[in-house]
This record gives structure tokens, sequence and C-alpha cells, in this order.
């Protein structure tokens, strides 16, 4: 293990100011990064600073553009704008290889540890030098022991826990020396005791060998816990910059999710005009306990569901919530707290292990072809590109994706219907796009999320769940979008929104309920929000 | 937290080359002058390999022509030729739009012309009359279909039952479609000739009788089978089913976006296996026509039949970019090059240079896209490094 | 019954099961090296071809049968180079291209033999005392073309090279996780060219074993779809060596099992049952063992972000 240079100096510790932080050696810094996908920036001019013996913390929700940040920084993201300084050098960092030898190392929030083959050969991998499997298994041994990360170098990684998967990410981060670390949330998989033990490892590694690291979070406890510094991000830019032990959760939580209650939302709570009635009957029904007995009113009931991914891991844990007629209920949630199994399981994608979704009191087949669609349940996915839409495609085509049968006379499409049928959409719900023929792709982010709301509305839903529906679109799209759902739910369709942005939430929601580790564990009506409280349920903070 | 102000960024570049990427900003002539380079290439390469070995290009291109088109009664047969590489290519289009990868067509065609040949022989008697005769020939045919069908199904079954990759699975049924014929080719219950319909050979099928092969018409001195016109006919069915009807959107859809199709209501085991039925069943088809069509042997099933035909169709869907309209000209040209090669004997040069033309050819047209693909990688790399 | 019992005690039945065997173990151990990497090869057919009819060359022009190994190799390597280059260098569809190759060689290889006409001679026989006068195999394993001798220092030399090389290490990586083994600095498609080239080169060997030491001429239906076996012996090995090299072995039994019974006199036994044989094993082994015997999870499947 080579120590840098600035270990040599005196160790850094929590109690010094500001200040002096800031007079430690710049490692990485970051000018004016600028990355577009489309017309939406992940990155607008964001600066940052990574300085020696600092944990720096990187806070914001997901799209906040954190992940694209740190992909240019190891070469997976080739900037559009802007530059990388290393140590005082202008630098040009090509591919992952180019960032190991600069000094800048990645721990990944999907593991990029390959699982055939076992830990030893999982860290060694990458490195230049002859093969020694004797020579890594002891370095193994040694860093487990230094930074209290204990792991057996003989195991298949497939077979361990996540938990231990990422400490072999670490470990062999780690081996490199870098004088640079970024890790990219952490402890999303890990459990209290193991994010514990990381912590107090990386804290060693910072003060004892002067390395800069990155903490990619948002999760407030742990930024607050193990920062010395955090710059928060909110839609690609940078929006605070503040020493860890001038702030505070509420604050904290305040920056991330933007104003506590914008203007636009102060304006919905005084006219209020989509969602006291729906609101009384939930409210009525939410006094009985959980799990509720069937009720007519509920539109859309999932009751205890439990799923679990390919590798076997927990997506979704017990998870109930009830959306009645004409409500739009907001989903809020930190990212990766099962709101994609959720949109997958509404979306026929997710098979469940117990559990069952019933819309209007009938129970749904889950994972079945079509079956949800069929239920009149509509979505609009987290994903687009993923679930929504075909981009090789026409937009016509795309707007006829579920029920082609439509526009179709004995299974043949009628072309002239389907375009009559197509401009008529594209009118109604102001698609910006050279006409119905276009291919999907030539259309942008917003354009593409309205292709989808319209098909999605087109079917008369009984249930329309909007799965981030905002994410990536500028302004107008926005509006747009939220007039959109507030109108469904005035002609009654029962509303999910599922969204990390609590200011949407907050701006379209007669109710809101929190989602964590893929289950419900708490919720409030829209007016009675505690913005503090919400932020800290959802950081995990507390109930 | 830094004063240090944002460099410049280049407004114009990353909308640029995304669009590029996508060949929308590419100019068509670019496209068109790369094509044209690397077939002139290939051709040229071919050239240089007759000149070196002390042949003339010039007349191998000759006689390539004068073989495929030119003389008299010559387009005929690149026709009856062309008919069953179509097929093939047409059951292809349909699997690889799907998403799937079915790389078995010479065993599918191999074991439809089987079954075409039992169809054939056993219904069709030597004085059956003309109309049970076509009734025997839409029988054989039907068969051919059912048997090239019923290979890729145990394919499909293995993908969609016990997760066998099916590129796997259709790759290695080759050799056993073979030598199952083979094994039927020596039993008389099943396809061998009775022994004295067998003249010296060892093993081969008794002959179609007359009324129960397909027709041959004659246009302007050129005379093929009008399972030509069926050929093109499916491609264009084919064309049209995949672009208008709802079923082909939704194999299309698979095929871009198993997901997206997932939650439209396209079941993938359902779907797949229609595609591995429709893609078997055409390239057996294309056995039952190259039998009953008379342009590859006498009618009558021997080993080895299949001569290649079904990598051939392979070739021209993959060359024509899973477009069926393609296709049509894309097997004329393959086949143009079969049956042209039949006049270079007198060349004096050997005829398997066709198969180096046909393989060149191919490669010319795979490098264009893939080029292009890499190019604009690349000036997206480049950018970025000159930004420094 | 008394077939097989003739030819289990038959010395000639070994020698000739290992000559089968041997050509397929040259491209098998080399298709493994590639299919690790994720390459599903389909071109080692022409790359024998290649190899065989490169060494038949060789042979024709030194009139030394070292030096016709040598160019067989070499010969086998060119071929790889087109199917490395446009399939992991170009995005070009690793079939496509596999198929291609097949034919072009096929073609190239008939077209130049008409014109060259080269001729061979079976290479001298290479005994190891002692070892080759062991009972029933002995004469099987020690007795043979001195070509032969070449794949029992090449088999171990491509597990050591998989197994216990960072090159090894890396190629596996590319062929299970390509993202990975990206996102570890390595250059998933340089790797898997690499491999390629390794799988032409023991197929051109495999091809001059053919020629050399098989049969000791040349024609262009002398590899008749043995490359194709050679990877069903990979995939019957479930993609481990020591697998593969049993597939080969067992597989090249078959053959010349199916070769011999007519010989010996039995006519009865059904020939093309075996030569379908190799294939038929292999996917019922796929079928009944889909969750053990795992294909390299990115088999077959091109990796494009490395491409530049």
């Amino acid at each position: 293990m080579a120590i840098s240079e600035s270990a040599s100096r005196e160790p850094q510790t929590s109690q010094q100011t500001s200040q002096q932080w800031l007079e430690n050696e710049p490692a990485v810094e970051v000018v004016g990064i600028t990355k577009r996908y489309g017309q939406v920036a992940a990155c607008d001019s964001v600066d940052l600073v990574l300085r020696r013996g600092q944990i720096h913390g990187v806070l914001g929700e997901n799209g906040a553009g954190k992940s694209t940040l740190m992909k240019v920084l190891i070469g997976l993201v080739v900037p559009d704008a802007g530059q990388v300084i290393i140590d005082g050098r202008p630098s040009v960092i090509t591919d992952p290889i180019d960032a190991a030898a600069k000094g800048i190392g990645m721990v990944h929030q999907h593991f990029s540890v390959v699982n055939a083959l076992t830990v030893w050969e999982n860290v060694a991998l990458g490195d230049q030098d002859r093969l020694n499997p004797q020579a890594v298994r002891n370095e193994i041994g040694d860093l487990s022991r230094h930074y209290g990360l204990d792991i057996e170098p003989n195991a298949i990684v497939g077979t361990l826990t996540a938990g231990l998967r990422q400490r072999v990410e670490i470990i062999k981060c780690l081996r490199r020396s870098p004088r640079t670390v970024i890790l990219d949330e952490p402890t999303s998989v890990l459990t209290p005791g193991e994010s514990e033990a990381l912590f107090e490892g990386l804290r060693r590694a910072v003060e004892d060998e002067g390395m800069a690291i990155a903490l990619v979070s948002h999760k407030l406890d742990e930024i607050l816990g193990a920062t010395d510094l955090v710059t928060i991000m909110r839609r690609g830019q940078v929006v605070a910059n503040l020493p860890t032990s001038q702030s505070d959760a509420p604050g904290l939580a305040r920056a991330m999710v933007g104003r506590p209650v914008s203007l636009r939302s102060e304006r919905m709570l005084a006219d209020r005009p989509l969602a006291d009635r729906p609101t009384q009957a939930e409210r009525a029904g939410s006094k009985s306990g959980l799990p509720k007995p069937v009720q007519k009113t509920a539109s859309l009931e999932i009751r205890s569901v439990y799923a679990q991914g390919d590798d076997g891991r927990s997506l979704l844990n017990g998870l109930s919530l009830a959306v009645n007629r004409g409500e739009i209920v907001g989903l809020a949630g930190v990212e990766g707290n099962g709101q994609r199994p959720l949109g997958d399981l509404l979306s026929s994608l997710l098979p469940v292990s117990q559990g069952e979704v019933r819309v209007d009191g009938h129970p749904i087949v889950c994972g079945k072809a079509g079956a949800m669609a069929r239920a009149r349940i509509s979505v609009i996915p987290e994903d687009r590109h993923d679930s929504g839409c075909v981009l090789e495609m026409s937009v016509a085509e795309n707007l006829f994706l579920a029920d082609p049968t439509l526009v179709s006379r004995r299974g043949v499409v009628d072309r002239r219907k389907m375009m009559d049928r197509a401009q008529g959409l594209i009118d109604r719900f102001a698609i910006s796009c050279e006409g119905p023929t276009a291919p999907m792709w030539s259309l942008s982010g917003g354009n593409q999320q309205r292709v989808i709301l319209a098909r999605e509305m087109a079917h008369a839903p009984r249930v329309l769940v909007a799965a981030q529906p905002t994410r990536g679109l500028d302004v107008g799209a926005i509006e747009y979008m939220s007039s959109q759902l507030r109108q469904a739910a005035e002609e009654g369709v029962a509303v999910l929104l599922i969204s990390t942005e609590l200011e949407e939430i907050l701006d379209l929601a007669s109710r809101l309920i929190v989602l964590s580790e893929g289950r419900i564990v708490g919720g409030m009506d829209r007016d009675q929000v505690d913005i503090e409280q919400l932020g800290l349920m959802m950081g995990g903070a507390g109930t | 937290m830094t004063d240090v102000v944002a460099s410049d960024p280049i407004d114009a570049l990353p909308k640029e080359v995304s669009a590029a990427a996508r060949g929308r900003h590419l100019v068509f002539g670019e496209i068109v002058s790369l094509y044209a380079l690397s077939i002139a290439g290939a051709l040229l390469l071919s050239g240089l390999l007759v000149y070196l070995t002390g042949g003339s290009a010039r007349a191998v291109l000759g006689a390539l022509l004068d073989g495929s088109i030119l003389r008299p009664g010559r387009w005929g047969l690149t026709l009856g030729s062309a008919a069953p590489m179509l097929l093939v290519a047409l059951g292809t289009i349909i699997n690889s739009r799907a998403g799937l990868v079915n790389i078995g067509q010479e065993g599918q065609l191999l074991l439809g012309a089987a079954f075409a040949t039992y169809v054939g022989v056993r219904l069709g008697g030597e004085n059956i009359g003309q109309v049970a005769g076509f009734g025997v020939l839409v029988a054989l045919l039907l068969a051919g279909g059912a048997g090239g069908a019923m290979w890729a199904a145990v394919a499909g079954a293995l993908r969609f039952k016990r997760g066998v990759p099916e590129v796997l699975s259709t790759l290695l049924m080759v050799t056993i479609a073979s030598n199952a014929v083979g094994y039927g080719l020596k039993k008389d219950w099943l396809l061998l000739a009775p022994a004295g319909d067998r003249s010296n050979r060892n093993q081969v099928s008794e002959q179609l009788a007359e009324t129960v092969r397909v027709k041959r018409v004659t246009v302007f001195g050129n005379e093929f089978p009008i399972t030509v016109f069926l050929a093109i006919g499916l491609a264009v069915v084919v064309a049209f089913a995949l672009a208008r009807t709802v079923p082909g959107f939704r194999l299309r859809m698979l095929g871009q976006n198993a997901k997206t199709a997932q939650r439209a209501g396209v079941d993938s085991a359902r779907y797949g296996m229609a595609a591995m039925l429709l893609s078997g069943g055409f390239a057996g088809l294309a056995g039952a026509v190259m039998l009953a069509g008379g342009d590859f042997g006498n009618y009558q099933l021997v080993p080895g039949f299949s001569v290649s035909i079904g990598w051939t169709g392979l070739l021209v869907a993959l060359v024509a970019r899973e477009k069926a309209s393609a296709a049509i000209l894309v097997s004329f040209l393959f086949a143009g090059l079969r049956t042209g090669s039949g006049f270079l004997a007198a060349t004096g040069v050997e005829r398997k240079i066709t198969g180096v033309v046909q393989a060149l050819l191919v490669l010319a047209l795979l490098i264009p896209p893939a080029f292009l693909y890499i190019r604009e990688r690349r000036r997206a790399l480049n950018a970025s490094k000159e930004r420094i | 019954m008394g077939a097989l019992l003739d030819i289990i005690g038959n010395e000639v039945t070994y020698s000739s099961a290992m000559r089968f065997a041997v050509l397929l173990l040259f491209a098998a151990s080399g298709e493994w090296v590639a299919e690790r990497a994720g390459t599903l090869n389909i071109s080692v057919e022409g790359m024998v071809l290649a190899g065989a009819f490169g060494s038949a060359v060789g042979y024709d022009l030194t009139g030394s049968t070292v030096a016709a190994v040598f160019v067989g190799s070499v010969a086998g390597f060119l071929v790889s180079t087109i199917q490395a280059n446009l399939s992991h260098r170009l995005p070009a569809d690793q079939f496509v291209v596999g198929l291609t190759i097949n034919i072009l060689v096929l073609g190239l290889v008939g077209f130049l033999d008409n014109v060259l006409e080269p001729t061979v001679v079976r290479a001298s026989q290479l005994t190891i005392p002692v070892l080759a006068s062991f009972p029933v195999i002995g004469p099987a394993l020690f007795d043979q073309p001195w070509p032969l001798f070449l794949v029992y220092p090449l088999v171990p030399a491509m597990w050591w090279l998989v197994y216990r090389t960072r090159w090894g290490l890396e190629v596996r990586a590319s062929g299970e996780d390509p993202n990975s083994a990206d996102v570890s600095g390595i250059h998933v498609n340089k790797r898997r060219r690499q491999t390629i080239y390794v799988a032409g080169i023991t197929s051109g060997l495999g091809g001059a074993y053919l020629v050399l030491g098989a049969v000791g001429s040349f024609a262009d239906s002398i590899v008749g779809g043995r490359g194709f076996i050679a990877i069903a012996a990979v995939i019957f090995g479930g993609w481990t060596l020591r697998g593969s090299v049993a597939g080969c072995l067992l597989f090249g039994a078959v053959v010349s099992f199916r070769l011999s019974l007519p010989d010996q006199g039995y006519d009865g036994i059904n020939t093309e049952f075996l030569s379908a044989l190799p294939y038929i094993v292999t996917i019922v082994g796929m079928a009944l063992f889909a969750h053990r015997i795992r294909p390299p999870a990115a088999l077959a499947k091109p990796f494009l972000r490395g491409l530049n």
C-alpha cells in the first residue's frame, strides 16, 4: 500500500474549520463540466473540487447529475464541455484504465465485479503486471485487516451477498492506491453495521493516506455522519457547497428537494381544485388500519406484495397501497427503494412471490404479458426507452403499441385510420414532431414523453401510474405533464405518482405516502405536510 | 466554490454528433460511394485472384454475366435458383425481426425437402391424374413447410422451455438433419427408391411423378418454375405482414423492445415460437420448392440435396438487412453467381471462384455500415480531446 | 455386441479414434479460448480448411513437413484476422462474418487447389519408446505421425493460458461480463480478437495435422464439417477445457467407430445415427443441464463501447 505524500502532514481531524479544509491540496478539480443527453443537461457547468484528506459528500436526488459527473471523472462519459484538472494539470480521461493511471478509482453503484470469477481474480482484474495469485490473496488479507473489511479471497463472487460483493469492489479499488476514490451510493446494499464498518475504513484511508474521497449519496445521515464537506446538486447544477459541520438534516433535505414549498405549490395549496373529495374518502378508509378491506372506492389496490429479482434480492417487501378514483397519490422516497419494481409490477414485467394486485376489486395476474394493461392500468414508465416506447418505430406506431386493434380491421392495420388518429393525438397532446411517420428517436425527450402519455390516456384508463413523469423534461413540458395528470384525476382516474422529486409530489398529490426498502413506511395528507419530517423519512432518518 | 470560468461550451457539437450517429445528417452520396468503393474492392480482389492465377478477369466476368442473365434461357435458371434462397431469407427475416437468431436453415430446408419427397412419392404414383397431381403438389409443399417448421420448433422449444440458446441448437441441428435424411435415403420404407428405380446409385429417392411437379413456364425463351411467383408473392406477403398487420407489428415490437412488448401484451414465448415455426417453415418450403421445381437435381432427393441454399438464404437475409424487398434483389444476385458459374468452365477458370466472389461481396456489403458506425464514435471522442 | 467387443479390444480402434479426436482437439482448444472470451466462432471450419490447404501448399513448396505445419498455422491465423477484425473491430455480426468466411475459404481453397495442385505426403511416424508398447492404447497415444504430438503440449498450454495468466483472466472476464471488465480497464474487444487469433492458429495446426498426420493428401472436402464438431465438443464440455477434451475424445471415437464398422464386417449399424450422435448428445446435454452447463454470459453478444 503506497502512502501518498500528504500522509506525512498532520492528520486531518473533523475539528478543523472550513477555512483550513479549503487549504488542503486539491486532488481533482472539475471545471464547468456540461453533458447533455438530447435537450436535457445532465450536468450543467458543474464545478467541484475534491481535496486530499477529505471525504466530500455529493448529495442530490436521482437524476440530479451526480452519477453523470462521476462517470466523467472515470472516463465512462465524454463531457460536451468543461475540463478535469488532476493535480493541477488539465487532463482528458479517456477510459477507466486511464482514470486509474491518473489515480482515480471508483466503487460503482451497480457492481462492476464479474460474478463468475473468484474474489482474488476480481481484485486482480485490470492489473498490468504478471499474475501472482498468492501475492494478490495476501494483499487482500492485508487490506481486509487494515480497513476492517473481512473477505474470503477464494470465494466465487456470485455466491456472495450484495454487501460482500461491494466489499470486493472497494478492496479492488483501494488496492490500486488511488489518490482519489469515488463511491457511488455505497451503502444502498449494506446493512447498518456494514455501512459503519465501511465509513470507519474510509476515514482511515483519508486520515492515514491523505486520499480524497467523493461520497455520492442521497442519504442524509451518512452525509452528515461521514463527510467533511458537502456539495448539493439539483437538476444538473450545484446548488450548495458547505462544510458538513455547518449543516443539519432539515437544511440538507430542503436543499436537496428544492425550496420547501414552491410558489406554484403555494398556489395549489390555496385553491386545491382537485383533491378534497377523494381525500376525505381515503381518510375515512385509512383510519381502519392496514391491510384495508376491499373498498368500492379503491381503484388500485396492492396488498402486501413481495417480489424478488433474478439475483434473489428482495425488491418489494410487503408493499401495500390503495389509490382511489379521482385522487392523486404521491409516492415519495429515495431512488432505489422499490420505485422501479413497483412500476415494473404495474407494467406486467414483474411476477410476485406473495400478495396481489386488484383493480376495482378484481385480482390481476402479475407478470403475465399485457395483463395489467388489459385491466386498464396505464403506466408512464420511469425509463421511457426501457419499457415505454420503441425508438425504431414511428410516432404513430408508438401511439398504438398497446392496442393496435384500435386502428386495424381484421388484423390489418388501417394506415389511414392510424395516421388520422395519430395526427389527432399529436394535435391534442401538442406533440412536436415531423408527423405521425417520424421515427420515435427523432423526438426530444419531452415529446417522447407526450407520445407515451397520449397513448396511455387514449385507452381510457382506470388507473394511471406516472413514474418520474417529468424527469429530464424542461419547464414547459413539466407544466404540461402536471396539468394532464390533474385532468386525469378530475376525470375520475386513480393516479399514482411515483417521484423522487418531492416538489413535484407536493405540487400534484392530495395524499403522500413514503416508500422505503420496498414498502410503505408512512404517509400524510397534503394539507398536513411537514416538509422536514418528509425529508427525514425519505432519508431513512426517522418516521 | 472555485472562481474558474467554464470553458466555452461547443454548443453545436453534441447535437450534431448524436444526430450523425443515427445516420441522419450523413450525406447520402457519401454512403453510396462507400458502398461502391467496397463493392469495387471486392470485385477487384476477385479479379486480381483470377489474374494472378493466369486467368482473364474480363473473361470470368463475361462468363458470369452470360451464364446468369445474358445467354438465352439463363435468367430463367437464375430465377429458379433464386426462389428457394428468397424463401429461406423470408423466414430468416421473420425470426430476426422477432429478435431470434436462427442459423440452422440449411438443416430445416433439407428436412422440408425430405418431408416433401415422402409425401410427393407416397401420394403421387406414376399414373396420377392432372387434378390429383396438383393436390399432391400442394400437399408436398405444405409437408415441406411442416418439416422445416418442426425442425425449428425443436430449437424453439429448447429456447423457451429449457433456456438453450437457439443460435447453438439450430446450428447443431443442421448436421443432425443431414444425417437423418441420409438415413431415410437408405431405407425403402422411408425415402429410398425401390431397387429398380435407383439405376446405379444407392442413396436416392424415387422421382416425383410428372403431374406432381411444379409447372414450368417459358417467358421470352426463359423457362422457370411458377414457384418463382410463389416466392415473390410470399415476399410481398411477408413485407406486408410485418409492416401492416397486427401480428407483424407485435413481432417487430418484440424484437426491438421486449420489455415494452411484454407490457403491451406480447408474450415473448408465444410470439417467439411462432417466429421460429415460420422461419423453419419457410426454409422447409424452400426445400420442397427445390425438389418439385426442377432446377435442383432431377425431381428426386439425394444426400447433400440442399447444396448450401440454406446458408446462402441466411446470408441473403442478413445482407438485405432484414428487408423483404431487398431480399428479392440480393437473392437474384446470389443466384446469378450460382448459375453464372456454370459458364466458367469455358474460360478455364475453376468455378469455385464464385464462392470467393460471393463471400467477398458479402463482406463488402458488411463493411460500410460498420465503418460508418465506428467513424461517428471516433469523431465524438476526438471532438472531446480537442477541447483541451 | 460382438462388434463392440471386437472393437474395444483392438489397438487399431484406438489409433484411429485418436486420429479423429486429435483434429478436434486442435480446433476445439482454440475455439474454447475464443468462446470463453465471448465469440461463438463458427469460422473455425474455414480456419481448419485454410490450415489444411496451407500446409499442403507449404509442403509442396518446401518439401519439409515442419515448414508445412508452420505454413498451415499461419494460414489459419490469416483467416482468423478477418473474423477478428470484422466482428470485433468493426461491429459486423459475428455469424454473418463466420458463415461468409467459411464460404470464402471453401471457394478460395477449391479454386487454388485446382491451380496449384499441391502434393503432400504423410509426416514421419514418431514412436516414443517404452510408452508406445503399452498394451491397447500405447500405439494410439505414442506411435503416431509427428504433428499429432503437438497436441500434447497445446492443450495444457491453453489451460495455463486461460486459468493461470493475466491474459486468461481478462479473457474470462470479457466473456462473462464485458461491462465490468471494461470498467476494470480491460480492452474487451482486443482480448476477443486475440482469442480468435489463438483459435486461428490452433485450427490451422489442426488442419495441418489433418493433411500431414491423418490423411497424407489434400482435397477441399477434407474437413467436411468437423470444425462444427469441434464447436459441439466445446459446448458439450460445458465451456470447460476438461469437458471439451472429453467431448473431442468421445466424438473422435464415435467418428472412428462409424468408419471402422463396415471394415470389420458389421454393416447393420446405423452410421448416420453415429454421425449425428455428437450433435444429439450435445443438444440433449444442454437441455438437461441447462442450469449447470452455462455458456459464458456474454457468448455471441457484441461489446460495442470498446470499439474505436
